[in-house]
């Protein structure tokens, strides 16, 4: 369970994120939406421990605050949206970064076995700095998945937090690293994303939250969030939503008024 | 969960290089410290003294000096000096993300040669005299240190030090040191001038064992602690916020950087004077061989930098024995052509 | 570059001297210092010499010895290679790191004194030649050099003295000149001159309004051979110097720096030659 209540970011004297509480369950992918410069990604940082915030985030029943950054690094690992790298790394130099010390015994194995789940088992050896955009973002997918391989431990369920995962993707492999995160979920871990394509999101979330103007103001299923009414609101222009006929899946249509 | 699929086969693991360059770097050291007992300029034999040691006499006069009292305490401080800054420079590196780190970078050397130049002009109006010839080294040392924590505090707020404003600060301070040098060496005398020239170039000569059991201790300490810092670095490889996210106390391994790099930066220029680009060359040499894991690069850096030293300091005393070209000049002129040319050989497979 | 061929050539030879322990006169010298090592040949006593350091170049013969390095950065090992017995030095030889180790190796280490005055060259003679355990010899130099100076600054009254301004550089156009306290403002006083500056000691850039303030009747200058010394119309079109009497009549001297700084058994030439060059 990840649990925040009452989070408050302020940058200088602006307020970006204005007492955000919600309790994730785990076993789920839950998505943070919202436009452009909402706070959504300022809600994960807050998570993630990147930034500074007012309020608390819990992990499995522990406030993150007390906690030593090897201990929090044990239960959730973070995709950021855009990494860098000094140095020379090679790319299962990189993934192994991510193994932890409870890692034990297998630590070269799951490495591995990470960077075939991304489906860059060949890329071992390549220089990071040598690959596209799109590989080094899935190099990073297999460092953060080396570092929770298995979803639950001793009952204790281990969280994937990701900042547009797919933002550098080609359709192909977004598909992919949404798989792998509902993998995860399936098999117990939870999943918090921070998500920009809508449709996208639709087809994987357990549960969405809104964000707009520095607060969640809706959180629940992909229905029941993202309605007509509430993302023109949000996001300041026409929008239409569907359902694919055939199994009743939300979608929405780019461009207004479409039919 | 997913099956441990491995096809391991063709995979090439660059520790066990690294590891291997253990080895291979110790056995380089070996030869290093036998080769500054060995040679030198006068006549005496390392080997006629073990000899003779070996069958119960005692060492002539001449060669407890030499053997003993010169080129033993050179040999000491040529591996704590060496190792210290090669891996300072490592640390550095890692710390700021960028191979062209080194300590000069943040202020710690400008100030360890403000201090130099203060003991060796205002030194003798100081009523410091029960100092003595430990007054250059202490001045130094105070001066490395001073500047280090000044830059660390001034980069540090709310308990958070900025690499980026710790990088512009040194530059600021380093920019100080050099016109607060410059005011000294403007009230210098002309044998004062001289001294604080060949300070500058760097020398194992004034190398003595009161100077190593003082110095000695701190680098030692400093070495031990950095030896601690691989997977932090190694972490701050991927940026500050994505270190913390995998476990490393990322403030910490900041301050440990940086106080270990001040003690032993600070003691190393301190007896030894202005040594430069071992603290670039080894490094930058070892990412190449076995790659940028700090956990290796480190005490290789410390192995392969003690060693270069040690060489370095036996050809400065051999090559216009009886005279001796300070060291720096001996580092700067074999190491930049040997490095220039690594890098054109590595230009475009290896990004730096 | 030395072979380890080489090294036990230099050891057996060690071995042979230090054998002789302390003999009644130290034959294996090394000399440190300019002036240490002219007054040692001076007094003949050049057959002596076994190395010195790299101020040493006169008289031509010394450039033979071996070089153990500069005065104030010795290497104790390079300093014992030479298997000195005896040890002669300028004020200001050092480190102090080296001349410790160098006493705990029992080589005796003779400092003469170094004032840049009529009386700090005898002195420092009679140091050497008390080292050298010639004193009579050394008596006879000092009278001889005293006897020099007292020639070369006769008859100078103090109405019309010359002012001098000693340029040690104008390296950039930048003018690096002699305050007081200094080898060049003794042998200006010396040779009856005045030193143009004394608001400072030692030798510091001075700025072009001080120099025309200073208002030197001729510029002094080392003669270093080649280009290394600026031509006289170089010196004479900078216009600090331009606007100073010695610029207006073109007047500069120009000595050999060991002969004219050394203070040592030359001096009384030296004074001759700046008298004579001012006044002659």
């Amino acid at each position: 369970m990840l649990a925040f209540e009452d989070i408050s970011v302020r940058y200088g004297r602006k307020t970006v994120l204005k007492a955000a509480s919600a309790t994730l369950q785990s076993g789920q992918v839950i998505a943070i939406v919202g436009p452009n410069g909402s706070g959504k990604t300022t809600l994960l940082r807050a998570i993630s421990g990147d930034t500074r915030y007012d309020g608390t985030v819990a992990l499995n029943g522990q406030d993150l605050s007390v906690l030593k950054p090897w201990q929090i690094a044990e239960e959730r690992a973070v995709l950021p949206q855009i990494s860098t790298l000094a140095f020379p790394f090679q790319v299962i130099e990189i993934v192994r970064l991510g193994a932890q010390a409870s890692t034990t015994g297998h630590q070269d194995v799951i490495a591995q076995a990470a960077l075939a789940r991304v489906g860059l088992s060949g890329y071992a050896n390549r220089f990071y700095q040598e690959l596209s955009g799109g590989e080094q973002q899935r190099v990073q997918l297999a460092r953060v998945l080396c570092q929770v391989w298995q979803p639950v431990v001793n009952g204790r369920p281990r969280w994937l937090l990701m900042d547009e995962p797919v933002s550098s993707l080609d359709i192909g492999h977004q598909l992919e690293v949404m798989q792998i995160a509902r993998d995860f979920a399936d098999q117990g871990g939870g999943v918090l994303a921070v998500m920009h394509d809508l449709n996208l999101t639709a087809g994987i979330a357990d549960r969405v939250l809104l964000v707009h103007a520095g607060q969640i103001i809706a959180d629940g299923t992909v229905d029941s969030v993202l309605t007509d009414d509430r993302l023109s609101n949000a996001y300041g222009c026409p929008i239409r939503t569907r359902s694919v006929p055939a199994n009743g899946r939300w979608f929405l249509l780019p461009g207004t008024n479409a039919a | 969960m997913v099956a441990l699929s491995t096809d391991s086969s063709a995979l090439r693991d660059r520790r066990q290089t690294a590891r291997a360059a253990h080895i291979w770097l110790i056995g380089l050291l070996l030869i290093s410290s036998v080769a500054s007992l060995a040679i030198g300029a006068s006549g005496t034999s390392l080997w006629a003294a073990l000899d003779k040691l070996a069958q119960g006499q005692e060492l002539d006069l001449m060669e407890r000096v030499v053997l003993w009292d010169i080129r033993l305490p050179r040999l000491v401080t040529g591996i704590v000096v060496g190792a210290s800054l090669a891996v300072s420079g490592a640390v550095m590196q890692g710390l700021f993300r960028n191979p062209l780190a080194d300590p000069g970078i943040v202020g710690v050397t400008s100030g360890a040669t403000l201090g130099a130049i203060i003991a060796i002009v205002l030194g003798p109006l100081l009523p410091l005299a029960f100092l003595g010839t430990a007054m250059l080294p202490v001045f130094a040392f105070v001066g490395a240190w001073v500047s280090m924590v000044l830059l660390y505090r001034v980069a540090t707020r709310a308990g958070r030090t900025s690499v980026a404003t710790m990088l512009l600060a040194g530059i600021a301070l380093a920019a100080l040191g050099g016109a607060l040098s410059g005011l000294m060496i403007y009230s210098a005398d002309d044998d004062q001038l001289r001294d604080v020239t060949f300070w500058g170039l760097g020398s194992l000569a004034g190398a003595t064992w009161a100077k190593v059991l003082i110095a000695g201790p701190i680098i030692l300490g400093a070495l031990l602690v950095s030896m601690t810092l691989g997977r932090g670095l190694n972490g701050l490889a991927l940026g500050e916020a994505a270190a913390n996210h995998i476990g490393i106390a990322v403030q910490r391994t900041k301050t440990i950087a940086i106080l270990s790099v001040a003690a032993g930066v600070g003691a190393a220029v301190a007896i030894s004077g202005g040594i430069g680009f071992i603290g670039i060359v080894v490094p930058h040499l070892l990412r190449l061989a076995t790659g940028p894991d700090h956990r290796m690069l480190i005490v290789n850096s410390a192995l392969l930098g003690a060693s270069l030293l040690l060489l370095a300091d036996v050809i400065s005393r051999v090559v216009i024995a009886p005279a001796e070209l300070p060291i720096g000049i001996v580092t700067a002129i074999l190491g930049a052509p040997v490095f220039i040319w690594i890098l054109i050989r590595s230009r475009g497979v290896v990004d730096l | 570059m030395i072979t380890r061929r080489d090294f036990g050539l230099i050891g057996l030879a060690f071995a042979a001297q230090s054998g002789l322990g302390h003999a009644a006169q130290y034959n294996r010298i090394l000399s440190i210092g300019g002036s240490v090592t002219e007054i040692i040949y001076a007094l003949d006593q050049g057959h002596r010499l076994i190395a010195r350091d790299t101020t040493s170049t006169y008289p031509p013969q010394a450039l033979d010895l071996p070089d153990v390095g500069y005065a104030r950065a010795l290497a104790a090992e390079g300093v014992l290679s030479v298997g000195p017995e005896l040890i002669i030095a300028e004020e200001g030889a050092g480190p102090p790191e080296t001349i410790d180790l160098l006493e705990q190796s029992n080589i005796p280490f003779i400092t003469a004194p170094d004032t840049y005055s009529r009386q700090g060259v005898l002195d420092k003679i009679r140091v050497v030649g008390d080292a050298l355990q010639v004193p009579e010899k050394a008596s006879t130099l000092a009278r001889k050099v005293d006897g020099e100076i007292a020639a070369a600054t006769h008859g100078i009254t103090n109405g019309d003295q010359k002012r001098v301004l000693f340029i040690i550089s104008t390296q950039g156009g930048r003018i690096t000149a002699s305050g007081i306290d200094t080898a060049a403002d003794g042998m200006i006083s010396l040779a009856g001159g005045i030193n143009a500056i004394s608001s400072f000691t030692g030798y510091k850039q001075v700025s072009d309004e001080a120099i025309t303030a200073a208002a030197p009747d001729t510029i002094l200058m080392m003669d270093r051979g080649g280009d290394h010394g600026a031509p006289d119309n170089v010196l004479f079109n900078m216009p600090a110097i331009a606007t100073t009497p010695a610029g207006q009549n073109r007047s500069v001297i120009r000595m050999n720096g060991l002969l004219l700084l050394g203070f040592g058994p030359r001096t009384g030439q030296a004074v001759k030659q700046l008298n004579t060059a001012l006044y002659g």
